[in-house]
């Protein structure tokens, strides 16, 4: 497991958005994304910041390590 | 959404070993697919959907889910132990 690159994306959006309010949920509409890619298919380069505040390629890891991407969102930062 | 400092202050406590990365201006969420819209009493509201997505040396996904699934990272942590077991008899 050495070569295997974990990175873990936190998007806790607490910070920016107003809390949902408590209304039912039928009031919400909710338009689900569509994840548009698939097994096989390239994956699409990117360029994020990381804690350290460096930033950090999908590029610079061709050839290198497999990259495990974690997505979160309204993380346990406490962002 | 978090920041970089942020995302620094909780490596630190929980002492993370791989980069935390943010996606501050949703660039990356938007190119994968997985940025979720919400319609809250006419407001917009945006953000991720959980996600795991398992990339090879290549560049090329071997495995990606979003939603309830990917909060189980099980399947992808054995797919990556797979690839990696792969890679490593060739």
């Amino acid at each position: 497991m050495k070569r295997l690159l974990a990175v873990c994306l936190l998007l806790a959006m607490s910070s920016v958005l107003k809390p949902a309010p408590a209304e039912p949920q039928n009031k919400e509409k909710e338009e689900v994304a569509k994840m548009s890619l698939k097994v096989g298919d390239k994956a699409p380069d990117f360029n994020l910041l990381s804690d350290e505040w460096k930033p950090v390629k999908l590029s610079d890891y061709y050839g290198k390590k497999n990259v495990f991407l974690a997505v979160y969102v309204l993380a346990f930062t406490g962002g | 959404m978090d920041s970089p400092a942020a995302n620094a202050a909780f490596a630190k406590q929980i002492n993370i070993k791989f980069p935390l990365l943010s996606d501050m201006n949703r660039k990356m969420l938007t190119t994968y697919g997985i940025l979720k819209t919400y319609d809250v009493k006419g407001d917009t509201y945006q953000w991720a959907l959980r996600a795991n997505i398992v990339i090879d040396k290549d560049g090329i996904i071997r495995h990606i889910e979003g939603g309830d699934s990917a909060v189980d990272p099980n399947t992808a942590v054995s797919i990556c132990t797979d690839l990696h077991k792969k890679q490593s008899t060739k």
